[in-house]
């Protein structure tokens, strides 16, 4: 499902796709820019991201996605491309199969002596559910011993594991990289400690955000686990208690805090699934602001955007990020967008 | 009882390694250990889960940074934290030689190995200890890290750099509650020992010795160890000094 909206109409000229990591073109990861969109007024300014050390006032609490991404990609003996998407449980995962033909097959065959069962469909049309013939620590190393970070059409090089993780990351379980912290490196994180700007947690594993062929997920059927810490929870009434400001780092921090977001008891700490949609009518009672990466036109993420910011005046901002070739992706460039104030 | 670490431990099958896994199992502590040798690993596996201890064993070389994620994110999935990493796996290279005769092949492999896994190592444990503001990363080292002999080679070149890359992280990451810490053992009785020293005629400590000594080291959060050098002996006749 996707709302008909004209945020999701505008054109991503081909060479604003970022194809490499910024440490390997430029020197560092936050060799980036960062496009700074303020809800409000809709206006607009440009920066690098190092600049974000300045645009963050002591106290203001920046939350960071632990999950680390795991090789997703996987390959059965006959060379049929196989996504994770998420863990069901320790053998069964829901998982997108690339070649129609193993569809009508009910076992996939990789390597190692490794099979898995198509057991039923997922929560997508798109989605299948399969149980491997081993769980638990030997699937996981099967995983890293065969798998690989799933790369979308614009990657044009086979980049290392490393290149698809956070600094910060710790706990697998995402089968796509929470992109908008990459550009972060650990002395950025030490400079805005030292600056007074706080620092939280969450957890939320990402599942897929694209399932070829111009298929997107539905987000109502996009389930992913998440988890909000208690210190993460008091952190934030600490934070907004003060009058400072809670910034989300990704997409994901958002869906996980306004996930934990219980209209009649407040933020509380909260795990287990999520397929919360936010979107333009969406009213954010945790995040003030968002660091975020630029999205497809056909992302669901821009309904997110469009909770920040009238549509009108995030398309105005985006049509700008494109003349001023800001770049697309993963490893491309990111906005800090302020939320709007509701009346 | 004592609080349930999650300790990891490199080139646990044999050695001051092994002795450590085993030691701490006994403490009923969660266990990460990974080694080259399969069957040796699964050895000391089996020790562990009768000493009562949970572990996690990964046939892994960590001077592969591949290996060293599918070690340690399988550790982070399975116990969910790392308080401990003890980097003790390294290679010796050729016995009593000459760096002049040594092997250039031998040389490289020595130095890659020994720099590279506990570079790669500590960077890879660092996140979640820096997100729980908490952790210890003990790396082994030797007399010859600090003073070079005739004939100890590349090892004790390689063993130099583990000093600096000590004393760099020690630096960088003080106040984080994240502890670096170098432990030179001394000459034990082990089969790296042999290598180096084929003729020896002297008395040598066990490495269960050892490990005993490196407990404090290892588990008592009270001592203030960022940065620290201790010599194993030391611990043995007097306890950890903190000054």
């Amino acid at each position: 499902m996707m709302i008909n909206s004209t945020i999701h109409s505008f054109k991503l000229p081909p060479y604003l796709h970022a194809t490499t990591p910024a440490e390997v073109t430029r020197n560092q990861r936050s060799d980036v820019r960062l496009m700074t969109l303020h809800g409000d007024s809709g206006a607009w300014d440009h920066h690098t991201f190092e600049d974000i050390i300045d645009l963050l006032q002591p106290n203001d609490l920046l939350i960071l996605n632990t999950s680390r991404t795991i090789p997703s990609s996987l390959r059965t003996v006959d060379g049929a491309e196989v996504r994770l998407s998420r863990k069901i449980d320790e053998q069964v995962w829901e998982v997108l199969i690339l070649e129609k033909r193993l569809n009508e097959s009910t076992t996939l065959y990789f390597d190692d002596g490794i099979s898995a069962s198509i057991v039923g469909p997922g929560m997508a049309p798109e989605l299948t559910l399969i149980e491997f013939s081993i769980g638990g620590e030997g699937l996981m190393h099967f995983f890293y011993n065969h798998g690989q970070p799933i790369t979308y059409e614009y990657i044009d090089s086979p980049w290392q594991l490393s290149h698809y993780q956070t600094v910060y990351s710790h706990q697998p379980g995402s089968v796509e990289m929470n992109s908008a912290g990459r550009a972060f490196s650990h002395k950025m994180l030490k400079q805005l400690k030292d600056k007074g700007v706080q620092i939280a947690y969450v957890c939320l594993h990402t599942g897929l955000s694209y399932y070829e062929n111009n298929r997107w997920p539905d987000p109502l059927r996009h389930f992913e686990w998440f988890s909000v810490g208690a210190d993460t929870v008091e952190h934030i009434y600490k934070t907004k208690k003060g009058g400072h400001r809670v910034v989300a780092v990704g997409t994901t921090v958002v869906r996980a805090l306004e996930s934990a977001y219980d209209p009649k008891a407040g933020l509380q700490p909260q795990e287990g699934l999520t397929n919360v949609y936010i979107k333009k009518d969406t009213t954010l009672k945790v995040v003030d602001g968002l660091i975020t990466g630029f999205h497809e036109p056909e992302a669901s993420h821009l309904d997110m955007l469009c909770a920040f910011v009238q549509e009108k005046k995030l398309i105005e901002a985006y049509q700008a990020a494109i003349n001023e070739q800001y770049l697309w992706h993963e490893f491309g460039d990111l906005n800090l967008i302020w939320k709007r104030t509701y009346a | 009882m004592q609080q349930q670490k999650v300790i990891m431990i490199t080139g646990a099958s044999k050695g001051l390694g092994k002795a450590l896994a085993l030691h701490l199992a006994g403490k009923v502590h969660k266990l990460a250990i990974c080694a080259r040798n399969e069957e040796e690993l699964k050895q000391v596996e089996n020790e562990i889960h009768r000493r009562g201890a949970k572990v996690v064993a990964a046939v892994a070389d960590v001077s592969n940074k591949k290996d060293v994620e599918r070690f340690v994110s399988i550790t982070e999935n399975t116990f969910g934290k790392i308080d401990v990493l003890i980097n003790n796996a390294s290679v010796f290279g050729p016995g009593p030689t000459y760096l002049a005769d040594y092997p250039d092949e031998a040389f490289e492999d020595v130095i890659l190995s020994n720099i590279t896994n506990p570079f790669y190592m500590t960077k890879r444990v660092l996140p979640g200890m820096l997100a729980r503001q908490r952790g210890t990363i003990l790396s082994i080292t030797s007399e010859v890290g600090i003073t070079g002999y005739a004939e100890w080679g590349a090892y004790s070149v390689s063993k130099y750099a583990l000093e600096g890359l000590a004393a760099v992280w020690a630096d960088e990451l003080k106040d984080t509650g994240v502890q670096i810490v170098l432990v030179d053992p001394g000459e034990m009785d082990t089969i790296m020992h042999k290598i180096a020293v084929p003729d020896c005629n002297y008395s040598l400590s066990s490495p269960a010795q050892i490990a005993r000594a490196l407990q404090s080291v290892v588990l008592d959060e009270t001592m203030s160890l960022n940065g620290k050098r201790f010599e194993a002996q030391d611990l043995i006749e007097e306890g950890p000094h903190d000054d």
